[in-house]
């Protein structure tokens, strides 16, 4: 079973990304949408902790270009066919609303 | 709004006939909303409605359907914790008809 | 067979209508008999400190609420262990909820068909 993990906030000042990332099992999957792309703004903490976790990390392409967030070669940008395509293949979504 | 006379008092009622202040029960109250339901109220109708009124003050809330039946049966019984006795008493609509007379806010869960 | 749902509730009941909201659900779906769980998470756990008191904000008591989730045939009720100590949550209010560390999250939350997470 894997579930795909959604978040959309940004995660300074916010601890969705802190959880999820406590309880993402390693077949698992998070994809970055909204502000939760700011977590990957290249030498922050929440970077480096996702940089640290083994896990794959999508990220939505428009969201992060819109806010000059480059998505590093070890996460995936992505649009939003291949989001759907991602949704399909997991067992399950989770969405941290 | 609508609203209905007991004794002396005019109690307010909402668009479905449930009390807009709680606190306007009282026995008199119930048997006068249980009159325009055409019901009279018996022993077995109070029990139940006692039971409502204990429901809420311990939970805060109305039951729906299903947890009336359940916490019936805790209180009272199988023979009286199951749908056929409920539905008998309270026209086929037990968890909002009862909540209705015995001064509980409308079930939001009821389904 | 109805789809599995676990809710997974991380707001506090002081912050606004979501802790209220992902509780809703859960009666909800009690109410049609569907297997359905409900974690708290995070601020969520802040739900089941004992002794609050809701009059003191004139607000509706969603403490009280939660005793009646087994009354609604919601009977799987876990909360995230470290969020409790870290938030020193020591006495809880709902005696039917279970503590579960991390990893036993990651294992509850592929149990369930679906999540929501509030």
């Amino acid at each position: 079973m894997s579930t795909l993990h959604v978040l959309s906030h940004s995660p300074f000042g916010d601890d969705r990304l802190t959880s999820c990332l406590r309880l993402i099992g390693s077949a698992d999957a998070l994809l970055l949408s909204g502000d939760a792309v700011y977590a990957l703004q290249t030498g922050t903490a929440p970077f480096t902790a996702l940089q640290n976790r083994q896990i794959n990390v999508f990220a939505l392409a428009e969201d992060a270009q819109a806010r000059a967030i480059e998505v590093p070669d070890w996460a995936e940008a992505i649009d939003y066919p291949a989001f759907v395509e991602l949704s399909i293949h997991h067992d399950k979504v989770n969405s941290w609303l | 709004m609508n609203s209905m006379t007991v004794g002396a008092r005019a109690i307010e009622l909402d668009k479905d006939g449930f009390l807009v202040d709680l606190s306007d029960w009282s026995a008199e109250v119930a048997s006068a909303l249980a009159a325009a339901e055409a019901i009279e109220l018996t022993a077995e109708h109070w029990e139940v409605l006692e039971l409502l009124r204990s429901f809420y003050a311990e939970f805060q809330l109305s039951p729906a359907t299903r947890p009336l039946i359940k916490y019936t049966a805790l209180k009272l019984g199988p023979d009286k914790g199951n749908s056929l006795h409920l539905n008998r008493l309270f026209k086929g609509t037990p968890a909002k008809l009862a909540a209705k007379l015995a001064g509980l806010p409308k079930p939001t869960n009821c389904l | 067979m109805a789809k599995s749902l676990l809710i997974i509730s991380r707001q506090s009941p002081w912050s606004g209508p979501g802790a209220r909201e992902a509780l809703d659900i859960v009666l909800a779906g009690g109410a049609f008999d569907l297997p359905i769980g409900l974690l708290f998470l995070d601020d969520g756990v802040l739900q089941l400190a004992a002794g609050q008191n809701a009059k003191a904000l004139q607000q509706k008591d969603l403490s009280a609420n939660l005793q009646a989730l087994p009354m609604f045939g919601v009977e799987e009720l876990f909360y995230c262990a470290d969020s409790a100590s870290t938030r020193g949550i020591g006495n809880l209010s709902l005696d039917e909820a279970q503590p579960l560390a991390a990893e036993q999250i990651t294992a509850l939350i592929d149990r369930y068909d679906q999540v929501i997470t509030l």
